[in-house]
């Protein structure tokens, strides 16, 4: 059983060094941050997240490091398997293994990969994690899917952690967060990505309370015993230290079409003072069991007295 | 004009990241140029992506890349971000090798297709074109049989300009016409159409052969010959007092009496001495400078490497 405590993490889509790089990672790890995280795109995320993570962990010694989330799509889960482990391993098991079904379309187009339906590109994931967890375990493994056909691999190296490093899977839609509450020990409950644009209306409406409750009723249903054991994260793209909350949350809400209160509640923003953002996590923490929060690493020093107050409360 | 010696070390296994970890400051210490990983799936370990990125980090001066890259386990826009992603992380320390791909067994394992040879070469020349595209500034696209790409510029452009070296190895006469016209660095292999490595693939190494894959590449380099450092990957390299007896008892796995393993451009027989001569004889003869060693042997090995590096 997941003990809900609270714990944090940064995101990092771009540097303008390899000096800056070292220096947020070893910075994370002294703030209390768990985890850093590389998202997995190809416009405007100019950092590859396997390289980059393995860096991250090879100039750290506790910090925990993950892809937010890994593209299903852009790489063979046989490929990926062995990368992950390989992390796992070379950082003395400090790898959560974040893996998605694929959603941006500009990635899919620029690349020439063709971007298939959502229930096609989920139904792939799903076989993948089957992959990945196939060849994480001990001894030779075979595979014959719909998308993939694995044929007596023993996938090597094998991970430090065992049976495998944490999965973490995160998604707006019913399909998605099921396969996430069977497969996942972390699951991000994210807005809903269908249009393929992050920051449409479609996506910013997904955000309200009513629909998050919606959300981790779905997860709730398709995880039954087992949505006690599960992590629950979010991450928050926008974080705004202010002691004027009211004219951001009308900011937000004109932008993006929902009310101010569900701006603040969103899981997707925390503005406010100090206290009002513990009050926030709190009240998140409590209405939706939401413990685990990925900020932008622009944020990671504004944020970190609240990382001190709440990390392992 | 004959390229300076550099050397280097094709390791892939490590059970710690400590044991990684000191792994690379040894081959570091000892002045190797350049560690490689392998990359394959089948009785091998560390996926080299990660764990070259990982001994970049714990060095200051090693370089680092994959000796090869199967061009078809990965899209090569991805290859292209990933390398350059650890080319901007080490401050331009990588190297990228690349290959048409070639053991059967990781293609049977993955379920990925074995496509004949003509078109696994046709597709790395395509990736090829690709990951250029994507080093160079700005927006390109690119509409090939294999791949294709729409406007776009990708990030991040390596560390090195205009480019990162890019190692392409090979023993066919295509691969190798294609490394002469686009590679920095060709790896002159053994002949690996059978899939694996065979007695054709070690026939193919001999010195009569060497000289055949020399021209090739001439063929497909043109003017920028000179320009190309070669490299030989010893696959047979042993520290003895009697290489003759060594020779004769690998002899029968070559396919070839034991004098003409001592010739073969895949072996390096002798004492250190002898070793530092055959090196020096055959940059001479073919112009390889660039000397690759495996894990087993690189320690021993050392000594021709602090004779020669940088010579």
């Amino acid at each position: 059983m997941h003990d809900r405590r609270f714990r944090f993490g940064v995101i990092v889509p771009k540097v303008s060094s390899a000096a800056e790089f070292t220096e947020i990672a070893r910075q994370a790890e002294a703030l209390g941050y768990s985890t850093l995280f590389v998202p997995d795109h190809f416009v405007d995320h100019p950092l590859a997240p396997v390289p980059a993570l393995a860096a991250a962990a090879a100039v750290t010694t506790t910090l925990r490091v993950g892809p937010l989330v890994l593209g299903n799509d852009y790489k063979h889960p046989v490929v990926l398997a062995r990368e992950a482990a390989t992390i796992d391993l070379l950082s003395d098991g400090r790898l959560e293994l974040g893996i998605g079904a694929g959603w941006m379309s500009v990635d899919y187009e620029k690349a020439g990969i063709p971007l298939d339906k959502p229930s096609v590109r989920i139904a792939r994931l799903a076989e993948a994690i089957t992959i990945l967890k196939g060849l994480f375990a001990d001894g030779p493994f075979s595979f014959r899917g719909e998308h993939y056909t694995v044929t007596e691999l023993d996938g090597q190296p094998k991970p430090v952690q065992r049976p495998h490093p944490p999965f973490v899977i995160g998604g707006g839609g019913p399909k998605v967060l099921a396969l996430a509450a069977r497969e996942a020990a972390i699951v991000g409950v994210n807005a809903n990505l269908r249009s393929g644009d992050g920051n449409s209306r479609d996506a910013a409406s997904s955000l309200t309370s009513a629909r998050t409750d919606e959300k981790l009723q779905w997860l709730r249903d398709a995880a039954g015993a087992r949505f006690d054991d599960l992590e629950i994260q979010t991450l928050v793209g926008f974080v705004h230290v202010t002691d004027d909350r009211t004219s951001i949350a009308e900011a937000i809400a004109g932008g993006f079409g929902v009310t101010p209160d569900d701006a603040i509640l969103a899981p997707v923003t925390l503005v406010g003072t100090e206290s009002q953002m513990v009050e926030l996590l709190e009240l998140r923490r409590q209405r939706w069991q939401m413990s685990y929060t990925v900020v932008p690493h622009e944020a990671m020093s504004q944020f970190a007295p609240i990382v001190a107050r709440l990390a392992g409360t | 004009m004959s390229h300076a010696f550099r050397f280097g070390v094709q390791l892939s296994e490590a059970t710690s990241a400590s044991e990684w970890r000191d792994n690379a400051r040894r081959v570091e210490d000892l002045g190797y140029s350049t560690l490689y990983m392998p990359d394959h799936f089948v009785d091998t370990s560390l996926a080299p992506m990660p764990a070259i990125a990982i001994a970049a980090a714990h060095t200051t001066t090693l370089r680092v890349g994959a000796l090869v890259f199967d061009n078809d386990y990965k899209h090569p826009a991805i290859l292209a971000k990933e390398m350059a992603t650890i080319d901007q992380l080490t401050d331009g320390r990588c190297e990228l090798g690349i290959g048409a791909g070639w053991m059967k067994t990781d293609y049977d394992a993955l379920g990925l297709p074995y496509d004949s040879p003509g078109v696994r070469i046709a597709r790395l020349d395509e990736a090829l074109q690709v990951i250029k595209g994507c080093w160079a500034d700005g927006p390109f696209s690119f509409s090939g049989t294999h791949y294709k790409i729409r406007e776009y510029d990708a990030q991040p452009k390596p560390a090195q300009q205009p480019s990162m070296p890019i190692l392409i190895g090979g023993g066919g006469p295509k691969v190798l016409r294609l490394a002469g016209r686009e590679a920095d660095i060709i790896g002159i292999n053994p002949n690996l159409r059978a899939g694996a490595v065979t007695t054709d693939a070690a026939a193919s190494a001999s010195k009569a052969e060497t000289v055949k894959k020399l021209g090739w590449i001439r063929e497909g380099a043109g003017d920028r010959f000179d320009a190309i450092e070669l490299q030989i990957r010893y696959f047979v390299c042993a520290i003895t007092d009697d290489a003759l007896g060594f020779a004769a008892a690998v002899a029968p796995g070559f396919d070839s009496t034991p004098e003409e393993v001592l010739g073969s451009g895949a072996a390096l027989v002798g004492t250190i001495p002898a070793m530092i001569d055959q090196l020096v004889a055959r940059r001479d003869d073919w112009g390889v400078s660039n000397i690759v060693v495996g894990g087993d042997n690189y320690l021993d090995f050392a000594p021709v490497v602090a004779a020669l590096a940088g010579t």
